[in-house]
């Protein structure tokens, strides 16, 4: 097992350092772009010039690389003029509060997706079943964004239950101590969430109950509760573990939309509002700060099934 | 390895082929029926897909937005560039069906157009990216070794940066139009299929029918082109299917976000933007038309690609 | 004594798409105790649903319909869910095929079969396991202590068959119910676990009913014996009386269409025409009357009762064949009124034509992380010589991971070798440049073991045949055609398959297109991997009898590769014997099977099951203990010499030459051999056999 891990510890590597190559180029490609990046896309052609030189984009592409990489590295991600504060300051307290939402969202997703999906498994085609995979499909189809926008229209503007905006608090405690502006953009991400874990577990368990395995264990004389909780559960949490992994990015794009909508000033937000002040610079910081996060979330995850599948842990 | 187990053997006449005639004797047994026409793949796959409700049901849809987009405007007329602010917010009525928004534009007429932008910018985005990336995951699949590894970790690559990010940079960096949007929606939609043809490709390498070839003295080239090629094909349609549905969405966020095709052309997304602000009115024909066509035509073309899916195991596991 | 368990009529259905699948039609049998019930027939005939009935695990859509079946007097197939649970796996215990995928891979071994204790009995976790350690023991498993923290994966293939044994017989059931216990495994370890069950029968006082489609297990394990086909008992009575004294057409005809007596008596196998009855629409009169040479009109409207002239001797049928004389020899004859089987024909023999020199083939063992360091190589093929005569049919045979299949890739040319030469009429085949390697295509040709997958599902098969002429350029597309046709008529099949899918066909007809595929190119010798392996007695029959034929026709040459010992003696001249990548022994068939001098070859030889009960009695050996060593690090000197009765010192330090035996080519590389070597000089005589 440590011989797969230490090459999927390299292999996220080689990924982000590919990453960090593709995002350097990004900024780059554009004649100026870096200059423009901080300066704003209006700079004059007379300021890309003096500017460029003074801080040193006039240099080979391989130097700036390695001095950006460098940079990284230390958790430099540059100043930003707009803001006038360090691009990793924005980024440390917006970031938090976007996870925090996130994984409450998609926490209570999977409380109700899992058992859900399970259920339908062993009520395959009954009336619960084909309501559920509808809704499902509804929540497959539908945009996040929309998604949210209906949730505010019904509940917050006609029915007066919740506020339309989500905590506008600062701090993690403030957010949290703000239960009620929580339910919506919670209820949204949930959604979306238990579109996809239903559907996924639905299909687990029934690749799994037709599997020998459970035959054996049926001819033990197990109960189809044991069989179902003490085997294919058990089987099929594997593959939750990995799945879980794989959501990062998915949440995290939808982190954006579901901010924007409910105007809670997470990360998202924070990439919208650098996007309409073409802010280019922290848009790559927050590009390459979420890829980050996405890889060490796939390498926990596959970490994860090595250490939960004896056929990988003991091989 | 091991012995070799037998295989149950069908004890009904294998789709009533007719086939059964004794090895030796010449004879069909008794109890059999007649000789069937044979059964193309593609005829059964077409079978099994139309068996499921859901997928006709979908796949009717789908050509009716078609239609609505594409024919409708020449049956139900509106004005769509001039501004006419006499009609705007307009509720509906006789002249506007579905009333009219900020502009005075005939909501049904806006949907159509945006039905047309969703619908050629999202076909012609999957068309791209499954072209490219099952090409990308082909050749990597068959060359193996370090060629395959680094290729897939940039597949890898691209797949870590979440794709709205970079949407998003795109779409700052370079005024979006129709064009832009297709290019953009391709250059992060392509690892997918890649990685999928790629896993498909390893596969298929190694099925014994490709070593058959090598058996007769074919080449490696006339095994991939006319044995593993058509049978990957299944597996592209199905995800170009999906990759149809998903660039649907994605088009329809940008536009949500103001990042997407700018006035006048519009699409849903774009749509369900402008009629935001007007949530708190009342205006509800400025939203819910337009989510509701994403809703039901996303909804709609995943039937269409899981049938499509179903279809293809089944043709190719029936024994 | 009452029976332990009694069926009557049972019928069990399963509901299909295409209709109600009648699997169990009206079967009424009885296991004694202590006795083992051997259930014998071709797949399809029920007997998998009929144990399945017994602990009511039917599959999705399956139910009993009507019948009752009574264990120790108590009536268990109507009874409740939670009723029957009490009696799986506790008075009932039951084992299944494939021991893989039987066992949940994320639990160790030891929670598996404390399961199954705690389930049924009212003792703590740490009586659970201690109870698990003291099962494992007793179905031999080493170190009992370590191994039951282990999960599945890390046993070999037989091991994993003890544990679910062990798994069955923790809770001491009455009855054990074995489902095709060892088709999945080596024939040596088949022995092995057979001995097993055997050996716990006695132990537990349990009865056994076992299930399975070789009828050389059953002569070898069986008191009674069931015989099914298509979903109904055709004859029911003890083992001997079955093999002796057969009254049902259908049991004579398979043990006709067995290659060991057929090679034995130097026949022709008889193959049954047609396939099973559709099971959904069942034939009115008697189900085997489509394909029974004795069948009149009456059998084909009425159905037989099960009825039998002497007591526990019962049999489906109006015109049963006669009883059968008993020849001096103890060897059966042709029986009653069936027509005489036909004579083999002896081929003509030409010059060598395939000449296998010094080969070897190595693979790469790799590990690493991102840089595959190449840490070993797995030692597949290791210095092999033979030669293959025009005309002559040699037979591989072997175990799994013995290199059979390696050594038929190389001839082919799916592989090339690490080092040694393949000649073919003399030309060394390694030599040729890439455009003379595509015309030496033409001369050896290959029939895969798993026509379903070497088929393209998306191709007709008529384009699938031409297409070896297309590649090599051969004829137009009219002359194509036309030769396609023409294979299709010696292979036995229509014309008009050539417009059909591979799925249309069925297994033994699959099989037949990619033997007609092979010979599309006229080659002189072909290669058949395991080509009857995965198929049913009677089809095997009818496949094995084309290719005689064929080879007679056409002049061919047969490399044929197989773990099945009596198909290889039937087809072969000559038998080369394989393990781990050595070959053991060569020589004439018949010399090999009845005076084998290797050891292993004895020990395969004594290990396969054989349709013949008192032959079965008549083993001694306990055929070969222990298990694979690693093809990777395999031992030193001789490779069998871990698993051999004889091995001594030097075994270990010097590997054996080739020494000649009685017999023309009779080769064996033991240092102990069982028969006395040619020319050895009598005082060192010491290695006589037994």
């Amino acid at each position: 097992m440590t011989g797969y891990i230490i090459r999927r510890v390299i292999q996220a590597i080689i990924v982000t350092l590919i990453v960090s190559i593709i995002t350097f180029l990004l900024l780059h490609l554009v004649p100026g772009g870096e200059v423009r990046a901080i300066l704003g896309i209006k700079a004059s052609p007379e300021q890309i010039r003096v500017y460029s030189k003074e801080w040193g984009f006039d240099q080979p592409l391989y130097v700036q690389y390695g001095k950006w990489l460098w940079q990284l590295l230390h958790g430099n991600f540059g100043f930003d003029i707009k803001y006038n504060a360090p691009v990793s300051t924005l980024m440390i307290t917006a970031l938090p509060r976007t996870l925090v939402l996130a994984i409450i969202g998609t926490g209570v997703g999977l409380l109700i997706g899992v058992p859900l999906g399970i259920f339908q498994a062993v009520r395959r085609y009954s009336v619960v079943d084909h309501v559920v995979t509808g809704i499902g499909f509804v929540g497959y189809g539908s945009p996040t964004f929309f998604i949210g926008l209906m949730l505010i229209q019904w509940f917050a503007i006609d029915l007066h239950i919740f506020p339309a905006e989500a905590p506008q608090a600062t701090s993690l405690g403030g957010i949290l101590s703000d239960p009620i502006a929580l339910v919506l953009p919670v209820a949204t991400y949930a959604f979306v969430a238990f579109a996809l874990w239903s559907r996924f577990m639905r299909s687990s368990v029934l690749d799994n109950i037709v599997q020998d395995y459970v035959r054996t264990a049926r001819a033990k004389g197990a109960s189809e509760t044991r069989v179902l909780w003490g085997h294919i559960f058990r089987n099929s949490l594997i593959t939750i573990v990995t799945l879980l992994g794989l959501q990062l990015p998915v949440v995290l794009a939808g982190s954006l939309f579901i901010e924007y909508v409910f105007n809670y000033p997470g990360m998202g937000l924070l990439f919208y509002n650098a996007a309409l002040n073409t802010d280019i610079q922290l848009l790559l910081a927050i590009t390459v700060l979420s890829t980050v996060l996405t890889i060490v979330g796939n390498l926990l995850a596959d970490i994860g099934y090595a250490m939960l599948d004896p056929r990988v842990r003991y091989s | 390895m091991g012995m070799g187990a037998p295989h149950p053997e069908t004890t009904v006449d294998p789709l009533g082929a007719g086939l059964l005639v004794t090895e030796e004797t010449g004879v069909a047994p008794a109890g059999t029926g007649p000789a069937a026409k044979p059964r193309s793949m593609f005829r059964r796959g077409w079978e099994v897909f139309a068996e499921n409700k859901l997928a006709l049901v979908g796949l009717g849809f789908v050509i009716f937005i078609f239609l609505f987009s594409f024919v409708g405007p020449l049956i139900y007329k509106t004005q769509q560039t001039l501004v006419t602010l006499n009609d705007a917010y307009c509720a509906p009525n006789a002249h506007h069906l579905l009333g009219c928004d900020q502009l005075g534009y005939d909501i049904i007429g806006r949907l159509m157009v945006g039905g047309q932008n969703s619908l050629t910018v999202g076909l012609a985005a999957a068309f791209v990216a499954c072209l490219f990336g099952s090409i990308y995951g082909a050749v990597s699949g068959f060359a193996g070794g370090i060629v395959d590894t680094l290729l897939m970790r940039l597949v890898d690559a691209m797949l870590s940066i979440p794709f709205i990010f970079v949407l998003i940079i795109l779409a700052v960096l370079v005024h979006p139009s129709r064009l832009t949007m297709i290019g953009f929606i391709a250059i992060i939609y392509w690892p997918g299929p890649a990685r999928l043809v790629r896993g498909e490709t390893l596969s298929l390498r190694t099925r014994e029918y490709v070593a058959a070839v090598k058996v007769a003295g074919g080449s490696s080239r006339r095994a991939v082109l006319r044995h593993v090629m058509p049978n990957a094909i299944g597996t592209i349609i199905v995800q170009a299917t999906f990759a149809v549905a998903d660039s649907i969405l994605i088009l329809a966020s940008l536009g949500f976000i103001g990042f997407g095709i700018q006035e006048p052309q519009t699409d849903w997304g774009a749509m369900l933007s402008n009629g935001l602000n007007y949530l708190p009115l009342g205006y509800w024909w400025m939203i819910y038309p337009a989510g509701l066509m994403i809703i039901a035509t996303v909804v709609a073309v995943n039937f269409v690609g899981d049938a499509l899916r179903d279809a293809f195991e089944t043709r190719l596991q029936r024994r | 004594m009452a029976p332990l368990l009694e069926i009557t009529d049972l019928r069990t259905e399963i509901k299909l798409r295409e209709g109600v699948v009648h699997a169990v039609d009206g079967v009424t049998l009885g296991v004694a105790q202590g006795e083992t019930l051997g259930i014998v027939g071709e797949s399809g005939c029920g007997k998998t649903m009929t144990a399945l009935s017994i602990i009511n695990l039917l599959p999705t859509g399956g139910h009993i319909a009507a019948g009752s079946i009574a264990l120790d007097g108590q009536e268990i197939s109507s009874l409740s869910e939670e009723n029957m649970r009490h009696i799986r796996g506790n008075e009932i215990g039951m084992i299944f095929q494939d021991p893989l995928t039987s066992l949940n891979p994320t639990m160790t071994v030891g929670r598996q079969i404390s399961e199954v204790v705690r389930l049924h009995r009212d003792v703590t976790k740490e009586q659970a396991m201690d109870r698990a350690a003291e099962v494992l023991d007793l179905v031999g498993i080493p170190r009992v202590r370590e191994r039951i923290k282990e999960y599945p994966h890390q046993f070999s293939g037989g091991m994993r068959q003890r544990v679910m044994i062990a798994m069955a017989l923790a809770c001491e059931p009455k009855l054990l119910i074995a489902d095709e216990p060892t088709t999945a495994l080596d024939v040596t370890i088949q022995k092995q676990i057979l001995e097993l069950i055997d050996d716990l029968r006695l132990r537990l006082g349990m009865s056994v009913i076992l299930v399975t489609h070789d009828l050389g297990v059953i002569a070898g394990r069986a008191d009674r014996v069931a015989v099914m086909y298509a979903g109904k008992i055709s004859e029911i009575t003890d083992t001997e009386t079955l093999f002796t004294r057969p009254r049902h057409p259908y049991t004579e005809a398979l043990f006709q269409a067995l290659p060991d007596k057929a090679a034995e008596a130097g026949e022709r196998l008889y193959s049954i025409p047609g396939l099973p009855p559709d099971l959904v629409h069942p034939p009115a009169g008697c189900r085997f009357a489509a394909r029974c040479r004795y069948a009149t009109d009456r059998c084909r409207t009425e159905e037989p009762p099960l009825a039998g002239e002497v007591a526990g001797h019962e049999f489906r049928c109006f015109y049963p064949v006669g009883p059968s004389e008993r020849t001096a020899t103890g060897r059966l004859a042709s029986y009653g009124a069936s027509a005489p089987a036909e004579e083999r024909e002896t081929p003509e023999i030409g010059d060598t034509l395939l000449d296998v020199s010094h080969l070897v083939k190595d693979y790469a063992v790799t590990k690493g992380a991102v840089l595959q360091r190449r840490v070993g190589w797995l030692s597949a093929v290791a210095d092999v010589n033979f030669t293959i005569r025009a005309g002559e049919t040699f037979g591989l045979v072997g175990e799994s991971g013995c290199g059979k299949s390696t050594i038929g890739k190389l001839v082919v040319g799916l592989e090339k070798p690490t080092s040694g030469s393949i000649s073919f009429e003399g030309k060394d085949l390694s030599k040729s440049s890439a455009r003379e390697y595509r015309r030496e295509r033409r001369n050896i040709q290959l029939m895969f073991q798993d026509s379903y997958a070497s088929l393209d599902p998306r191709m007709r098969a008529g384009t699938l045949l031409r297409e070896p002429l297309v590649i090599q350029g051969i004829g137009t597309r009219e002359e194509q055609r036309e030769k396609v046709g023409e294979m299709l008529d010696k292979v036995g099949l229509p014309r008009s398959a050539a417009d059909r899918y591979p799925h249309e066909f069925s297994g033994g007809q699959r099989q037949r297109l990619g033997f007609a595929r092979a010979l599309m190119l006229n080659p002189q010798l072909i290669v058949a991997d395991e080509p009857v392996s995965a198929l049913d007695v009677s089809i095997q029959a009818q496949v094995l009898n084309m290719m005689k034929e064929l080879q007679r026709d056409l002049g061919l040459t047969y490399l044929f590769i197989s773990h099945d010992l009596g198909v290889v003696r039937y087809l072969s001249e000559k038998i080369g014997v394989m393990y781990l990548g050595k070959l053991v022994e060569v020589g004439p068939a018949e010399e090999v099977y009845l005076r084998p001098a290797h050891p292993y070859t004895r020990g395969l030889l004594d290990s396969a099951p054989v349709a013949d009960p008192e032959a079965e009695k008549a083993k001694v050996s306990e055929g070969v203990r222990g298990e694979l060593p690693s093809a990777i690090h395999p031992p030193s000197g001789c490779r069998f010499r871990t698993r051999c009765p004889r091995a001594q010192a030097i075994c270990a330090d010097a590997e054996p030459p080739m020494t000649p035996f009685a017999g023309e080519g009779h080769l064996a590389a033991c240092h102990f051999p069982l028969e006395i070597p040619v020319g050895a000089p009598l005082e060192t005589a010491t290695t006589a056999s037994e």
